[in-house]
């Protein structure tokens, strides 16, 4: 069974379109930007991957998440040519932070913000008349473990149509937390090259329309093949190779492929020496022997850290990455770690190619995992 | 696309899952039999520290959360006498419902940093500057690699998580899940309430019939039916709740009296009068109660509803006695 994604939407710090983004990555030109929303004066860390929406007088305002999420939902069912009435359709929101930033701007400014702003369903319930609608506090792989769940309804007969969308604002408890606690602070994110010291946070929103196949859509931008979703059970914030093996292989089984049929991997690639090791490391063994392996590229070289909807956005780069038989570089790779070194990760600039198969991995704190196969549609 | 619509939270012919273990760490309320009973009117915290081995460096919701799923795994016969899970650790998931588990630390993080400076936070509350903290420690605890999932979706979470948790089960990700609905009081929480509430954790282990039946487990629920819709109305309508069809018992807030013919003549225990804001633990509590309520040989089906008027929806779930509950030797909810 597939399940055809027919509606795409996305908001990062490089652009606020799928196509946007797209051409940003494949341009690589150095994204990251001072830090502003937080008191510089206060962290180590100088810069961040922010969108630079908020007011000119200085300052931040609260639920810019919520409205990021909003207009990618809007943009994606309006891309499907689906009715903005979402009152019989699913809204699966995948999300680290939910409105975090808001709360603190609450506690800290007195900003008016409620208890019922913390989650999504008020906002999509007032802008598209959405009842059916779920916010998953799933770190982030959080996005995709929604496209998991999305799929599963449809399977299960509950729904034809479902709206799958992430988003988050950089969090000061967060930010804070990731300056005190990285030993050497980056300052970019340089996902597999030696010089990595660590992920800094992005800010961001995507969304896709997934639909059971052949709904009679106009237009497939890809189908899901599979996704699968799993726990380490092993610590609350380190990887573990053995449950990102699990999760890497479920999902092939899941989509019936195997490691010699991908093309291409959208690379979780959060910048820290132990995901970028783990990660690599257990991709070496995946694809070893299987022949002369998938490109790989890791967005957030540019985009920052976007947390929950970061495994949503890399799929939908990596459905452009198909349709344009193009694979963006990894922005500051020079010298891969040891553990990358035979792998297929871009540098440079892009690699062009055709393109059917993707693997998108997304792995987050409390050590779970979500990995999805999509193909390209043709 | 279908003309009913399509937001079917419901489907037939599936793996009937049901609950086998339930385990609570609720102040004033000793066992789930007691949620059907009267019920303290203090709020306040649960009277023991929860410190100790395997409560160190977590954050208070873990702890609650850790303690209520370790009643709840007993309960169900999946630990053993060391208290280590004895199920399908792959295939067991953990579905955790709270909407206020990690305000408090987000909040203090944050005075912390403008009274101190970062060099004043402890790395140790890395975890809990994400919302899914609690399920993350869950699953370390009994080494459960299923999906782990958390919801924070408002009032209706805890009914939510049920849902979705069956859903992992129904879908064949999981063989099992524990579901836990868990909220911290503090100062951060009385403020987002405004008011005080009681320390809330309750954890629900569920199973699909079979299984449940094939390790002889004592099935104490069977979930029939739940939908999340724009008021009460609609997810009666949506979860199949006919018209015609009668309940036992109804688990709700007067919210919804008057709105479904069905639920006028039904017998209506509203636990958050009783208990104060349950927020994301609701859910799961109203779960447990049902549970008592069939245990105590009642007859009927549970009608749990949450949300409404005054929030972005309405969500209920239906729960049916399990062919072989039966009132038992047991207390309901009694700790052996």
């Amino acid at each position: 069974m597939t399940w055809d994604i027919t509606g795409m939407a996305a908001v990062a710090n490089i652009g606020a379109s799928p196509r946007e983004i797209f051409t940003a990555l494949c341009a690589g030109r150095e994204s990251r930007t001072p830090l502003r929303v937080f008191d510089p004066d206060k962290y180590r860390a100088a810069y961040a991957y922010e969108i630079d929406d908020r007011p000119e007088t200085g300052g931040d305002i609260p639920r810019r998440a919520t409205r990021w999420l909003t207009t990618v939902v809007r943009q994606a069912v309006a891309d499907a040519g689906l009715d903005e009435d979402l009152s019989q359709i699913p809204v699966l929101v995948g999300t680290t932070m939910r409105e975090q930033r808001s709360l603190e701007l609450w506690w800290r400014d007195n900003a008016q913000v409620a208890l019922e702003d913390l989650h999504f369903g008020p906002a999509l319930k007032t802008a598209f008349g959405a009842s059916t609608t779920y916010t998953f506090a799933n770190a982030c792989s959080a996005t995709l473990y929604a496209l998991g769940m999305a799929t599963d309804m449809i399977e299960a007969g509950m729904a034809d149509t479902v709206i799958v969308a992430g988003t988050d604002a950089a969090t000061e408890s967060g930010f804070g937390t990731l300056d005190r606690v990285q030993n050497d602070i980056p300052t970019a994110l340089r996902p597999f090259d030696t010089t990595h010291k660590g992920m800094l946070m992005g800010e961001g929103a995507a969304a896709v329309v997934v639909q059971r196949a052949d709904a009679g859509s106009r237009s497939v931008h890809a189908r899901v093949r599979g996704v699968s979703m799993n726990c380490d059970a092993h610590h609350a914030t380190a990887p573990d190779p053995d449950g990102i093996t699990r999760a890497v292989l479920d999902a092939y089984r899941r989509a019936g492929v195997r490691a010699q049929d991908i093309d291409l991997v959208m690379l979780h690639g959060s910048g820290t020496p132990l995901n970028d090791a783990t990660e690599s490391s257990v991709l070496r063994c995946i694809f070893d022997g299987a022949g002369p392996g998938p490109r790989m590229t890791a967005i957030k070289a540019m985009t920052g850290h976007t947390l929950g909807g970061s495994g949503l956005l890399s799929l939908v780069m990596a459905a452009l990455a198909m349709k344009e038989g193009t694979v963006p570089p990894v922005l500051g790779l020079a010298d891969p770690i040891p553990e990358a070194v035979g792998l297929g990760l871009v540098q440079g600039s892009p690699v062009f190619g055709d393109l059917a198969i993707a693997q998108i991995d997304a792995f987050g704190f409390g050590g779970i995992n979500a990995v999805a196969i999509v193909e390209a549609a043709r | 696309m279908s003309t009913e619509g399509t937001a079917r939270m419901r489907n037939r012919n599936v793996r009937k899952v049901g609950v086998t273990g339930i385990g609570l760490t609720l102040p004033g309320v000793a066992t789930y039999g007691d949620l059907l009973g009267p019920l303290p009117g203090e709020r306040g915290s649960v009277p023991t520290a929860l410190s100790g081995r395997g409560f160190r460096h977590k954050d208070r919701a873990s702890r609650l959360a850790l303690r209520a799923a370790e009643f709840a795994l007993h309960d169900a016969s999946l630990t053993d006498a060391d208290a280590t899970f004895t199920g399908a650790a792959d295939a067991t998931a953990v579905v955790v419902s709270t909407n206020l588990g990690n305000a408090g630390s987000v909040c203090t993080t944050t005075d912390t940093i403008a009274g101190e400076g970062v060099r004043g936070l402890s790395p140790l509350g890395l975890p809990q500057t994400s919302s899914n903290v609690i399920a993350g420690w869950v699953a370390i605890r009994y080494g459960l690699r299923g999906p782990n999932l958390t919801i924070c979706n408002g009032v209706t979470s805890g009914l939510d998580a049920l849902a979705w948790a069956r859903n992992l089960i129904v879908a064949g990700r999981a063989e099992a899940a524990v579901v836990v609905g868990v909220e911290p009081a503090n100062d951060v929480t009385a403020k987002l309430l405004g008011e005080q509430s009681s320390e809330a954790a309750v954890a629900v282990i569920l199973e699909p019939a079979d299984a449940a039946a094939s390790r002889a487990a004592r099935p104490r629920a069977t979930i029939t039916g739940y939908a999340r819709a724009r008021n009460l109305v609609g997810a009666l309508t949506c979860a199949g709740v006919a018209e015609e069809e009668s309940a036992g018992l109804w688990l709700g807030d007067e919210a919804g009296a008057g709105v479904a013919p069905l639920l006028a003549a039904t017998p209506r225990i509203d636990l958050e009068s009783r208990l104060g804001p349950l927020s994301g633990a609701l859910g799961v509590l109203q779960c447990a109660a049902a549970a008592a309520h069939f245990e105590g040989g009642a007859t009927g089906n549970v009608l749990a509803a949450a949300g409404g008027p005054r929030h972005d929806a309405a969500a209920v779930l239906l729960l049916a006695p399990s062919s072989t509950t039966r009132p038992s030797t047991q207390e309901p909810g009694e700790r052996p």
